[in-house]
């Protein structure tokens, strides 16, 4: 035991001393995500300050008097701009003049037309001078000013139809004869909540669980890449295997090292992130009142220990695998350019996880998917969220009895010659398959 | 009495190469014994088989009676190994370095302040000792890794190339470490070179390999003798010879 303490402490030692770890995995994240975060909040901030401020032109061509009170509420509360001009043509070009965003052009029989009862048109000229955000938005904020006053000018007439055939009804069924409401059954209770607000609240959980999983494995495969391929590139594997210290004990002192500065740098990761994540997108205003426990898809101490049983084995299984892999370079850019392979099976089912149901994919899709060891981490977390525990056992169970060939397979390695003959080559890999 | 080493038709094929082609020679306690002969004559094959690093393709090897292929975690326990070209952990200081291999040895024989104070003597390297291994010169290094190969008293110490790409100042400090401590220990040696100078003065005995056999073995006193050569380098060449 107080080799293998020995074994974990010179790992972190080294693997922490090591500047390209320090600054590259635990470092860099708590400096880079927070400042990607302020120059997000920044930029939008200034965006919703231009937006606020942003200023209209008005064309008026019709001469009615309905248009003045629709004119007068528009005018209230904004900054406008009056456009004089003979035609619409010149209209335009006086309207590039000002620093306006938008054009509103009322046509002539605007008036007429809303007291006839027949559509009244209205047009908005957006001028994209430098294509950005704000311009391309700015005509949403005159629009939602006119479908406001157009919405309470429609009850407004209803009323009035109402009043002069001596019915009775309310104006807003009349205009909006049908109405739904939507309601979302989990695990059997029904809640008066909308699925669109239920997905809202636990999107981040389904996107949060696989990429912090995909997070620590990357890490994680990084690190234990990086302390084979040091042992080798500094010389001192050799020394390490004459140590009257048992291989396994070796290997337990790599995969503990690994795991332990991997999490310190998926921590990292999330703490930057979570900044990144609360600077960014502190404007966005609060979408629900609702939690996870309220709708009753919290996390139960037994959800959690899966989680924590699930996420401690993938672990294991990709350090050993890196493992595996590292032993066929002599150095540390060898090793992580062989152990880059791994992101293959570990990105690919995160990615297609995260944004959709594994039910819902083709069937030869789903069982290349269900073939990679790693979908079933995520669909564990997954099934353990959702308090199907049975499936997050299962799933549990294959990356288990993944992780023990792979573990076997290490454990085969580090205790022949191979940790130290080994190496790839592709004059190698070329004999390799001429002999088959 | 065990002879400290017992090597016995020892082969070991890589792919197509013969590294060792039925090398055999045995080392008496106490013994520093010197394996000497050209480049890829098979004297680091035959050390790392020893170290149990690698596995011999046929014959044995036996150190103080325990095979080393059968029972390799008991072999490692009585041997201790400098590779010819071994580093140190770089981002370790040189005295965290020698604490965590004492720690291995930690057995209760002798406590870990004793091998640490021994290895200290045997670097000499005084407050270096405190800095980061990576910014030790080759010299330097070397210095820290004989301490760490030495500070436990091992069994059997094997050390392939002790000066191997060092500069004359470390060279001999290398080589007057070895013999002193080696013979004031009583620690059981064995040194291959191919510097033979180097082993005529450090080896009670030493043994000539070319491609993977022995070809002659004895004191270099009897070897000269044997050969009519003024040294070692002149026996060696006259054994080549003869072949």
């Amino acid at each position: 035991m107080g080799n293998l303490r020995s074994l974990v402490v010179k790992e972190i030692k080294e693997l922490i001393r090591d500047p390209k770890i320090l600054l590259g995995v635990v470092l860099m994240p708590l400096i880079m995500y927070p400042i990607m975060g302020s120059a997000m909040s920044i930029s939008q901030q200034s965006m919703m300050r231009a937006m606020a401020s942003a200023s209209f032109a008005v064309y008026n061509e019709d001469e009615g008097a309905v248009v003045d009170s629709f004119l007068a509420y528009i005018y209230t509360n904004n900054t406008v701009h009056t456009i004089e001009a003979g035609s619409l043509e010149e209209a335009i070009v006086k309207f590039q003049e000002t620093n306006a965003s938008t054009l509103l052009y009322v046509k002539e029989g605007y008036s007429e037309n809303v007291t006839r009862g027949v559509k009244a048109n209205l047009k908005l000229y957006a001028n994209l001078k430098s294509l950005s955000i704000v311009e391309t938005e700015s005509p949403n904020a005159i629009s939602g000013l006119i479908n406001l006053y157009s919405y309470y000018l429609s009850i407004s007439k209803i009323q009035g139809y109402i009043a002069e055939s001596g019915g009775v009804a309310e104006p807003d069924a009349i205009r909006s004869p049908i109405q739904t409401t939507s309601a979302s059954i989990i695990k059997g209770n029904v809640l008066e909540v909308a699925p669109s607000a239920i997905f809202g609240l636990v999107m981040n959980q389904s996107i949060t669980l696989p990429m912090m999983t995909m997070l620590v494995l990357v890490f994680a495969i990084q690190m234990a890449a990086t302390s084979i391929a040091l042992e080798k590139e500094e010389k001192t594997l050799e020394t390490l295997m004459t140590l009257p210290v048992g291989r396994m004990t070796i290997l337990g002192g790599k995969l503990a090292g690994s795991i332990l500065v991997s999490i310190l740098g998926a921590l990292a990761s999330m703490l930057g992130f979570g900044y990144y994540m609360n600077s960014a997108f502190a404007f966005a205003p609060e979408m629900t009142s609702m939690t996870t426990e309220g709708v009753g898809l919290g996390l139960k101490p037994f959800g959690v220990a899966l989680v924590g049983i699930n996420i401690f084995i993938t672990l294991v299984s990709a350090l050993a695998l890196a493992i595996c892999l590292s032993v066929f370079s002599d150095s540390v850019r060898g090793a992580q350019s062989l152990t880059g392979i791994l992101f293959i099976p570990i990105f690919i089912p995160a990615l297609i996880l995260m944004f959709s149901d594994i039910k819902m994919l083709p069937t030869t899709m789903q069982w290349i998917l269900l073939a990679i060891p790693y979908t079933h981490s995520i669909l564990a977390s997954k099934a353990a969220f959702l308090g199907n525990y049975s499936a997050a056992l299962g799933n549990i169970a294959y990356i288990t009895a993944f992780t023990v060939v792979v573990l076997f397979i290490a454990a085969r390695i580090f205790s022949t010659e191979r940790i130290l003959t080994s190496r790839f080559s592709l004059d190698g890999l070329r004999n390799l398959l001429r002999r088959r | 009495m065990v002879d400290a080493i017992q090597v016995e038709a020892l082969v070991k094929n890589f792919g197509n190469v013969e590294a060792l082609r039925g090398a055999s020679f045995s080392v008496k306690d106490r013994e520093v014994f010197g394996l000497i002969g050209p480049n890829g004559a098979g004297k680091t094959t035959t050390l790392r088989i020893l170290s149990t690093l690698i596995s011999p393709t046929s014959g044995y090897a036996k150190v103080f009676g325990v095979d080393v292929v059968d029972e390799p975690e008991k072999a490692r326990e009585m041997i201790s190994y400098l590779p010819e070209e071994a580093g140190a952990y770089q981002n370790l200081s040189g005295l965290e370095y020698l604490e965590f291999m004492a720690d291995f040895y930690d057995n209760g024989s002798r406590s870990i302040a004793d091998m640490l104070e021994e290895g200290k003597q045997i670097s000499g390297l005084e407050e270096r000792l405190k800095d980061r291994v990576k910014g030790y010169s080759k010299g330097m290094k070397r210095r820290l890794l004989l301490a760490r190969a030495l500070m436990m008293k091992p069994r059997l110490a094997i050390l392939d190339e002790p000066t191997s790409g060092l500069d004359v100042l470390h060279a001999v400090h290398v080589r007057q470490t070895i013999r002193d401590y080696v013979n004031k220990q009583g620690v059981t040696t064995l040194i291959s070179s191919h510097n033979m100078l180097e082993v005529e003065y450090l080896c009670h005995r030493v043994a000539l390999i070319d491609e993977g056999v022995i070809i002659a073995e004895g004191t270099p006193s009897e070897l000269r003798d044997k050969f009519g050569a003024q040294n070692l380098e002149e026996a060696f060449m006259e054994a080549t010879r003869l072949g």
